[in-house]
């Protein structure tokens, strides 16, 4: 399955796009993005900083809401990753 | 009306502060605040020439109201609240943020204020990136909106 994961912030660093698609095994829910996630980084961004990104993100379904670790993915959902906050 | 909240593209137009003046003005509210956020032109030691805002519109603005409105029960109902951030590539010196309430007395004006701004900078996903003079840029650290005890 593949899930596209709306970029915000620093997470902006992983892609020039807005949008990251990344391939997921079937039933995969928000941690297994996570672990997908901190293997991108690992392999490719520790430069950046963004060593941390993958346990301080939280994440948004296309309803705007936080959601937990155990929510289930659907193939090709729009997912938000919302990097630690700091406006104002 | 009494709440407006927007986010404004820093290349179409520019937070105005006369437009917050005139939004909040009411007979009912003898007191009024206006708080106002600017780019300054240093951060940790390093020169800034610009911050770019990131912003989730649609969460953002569902934050907005949420944060007015509970500011509004908190402190006083019958308050007028304008509250604008600002997107995009922002220069040193233009307005980031701005904030004005009315309220019946000086007491709920400035803690409405203080409140909606300190909610924001813990609960409104807006992310800054800063640029410096000698050409680099830096995303800046912030607060994480996943709970604390998930965080291993």
């Amino acid at each position: 399955m593949e899930v596209k994961l709306k970029l915000y912030g620093s997470s902006k660093m992983l892609s020039d796009k807005e949008i990251l698609n990344i391939e997921l095994p079937n039933n995969s829910n928000i941690e297994t993005l996570r672990v997908a996630l901190s293997k991108i980084i690992s392999k490719k961004y520790l430069k950046n900083n963004l060593q941390n990104l993958s346990k301080t993100a939280a994440f948004f379904s296309e309803t705007d809401e936080v959601v937990n670790d155990n929510y289930k993915l659907k193939n090709k959902e729009l997912i938000s990753i919302i990097p630690p906050i700091g406006g104002g | 009306m009494t709440l407006h909240t927007a986010i404004v593209k820093a290349d179409e137009d520019k937070i105005s502060s006369e437009k917050a003046k005139e939004f909040i003005i009411s007979e009912k509210n003898g007191a009024e605040t206006i708080f106002v956020g600017r780019v300054r032109n240093e951060n940790s030691g390093k020169k800034v020439t610009a911050v770019t805002y990131d912003v989730h519109d649609q969460a953002v603005i569902k934050s907005f109201q949420t944060i007015c409105n509970d500011a509004k029960i908190k402190f006083d109902k019958s308050s007028s609240i304008f509250l604008e951030h600002t997107k995009g590539y922002v220069p040193v010196g233009e307005i980031s943020i701005l904030i004005a309430v009315s309220s019946g007395h000086r007491d709920e004006a400035f803690k409405i204020c203080r409140y909606i701004l300190e909610e924001i900078k813990h609960k409104s996903p807006i992310w800054k990136k800063e640029h410096y003079t000698e050409g680099n840029e830096q995303w800046l650290p912030g607060h994480s909106l996943r709970p604390k005890e998930e965080i291993k």
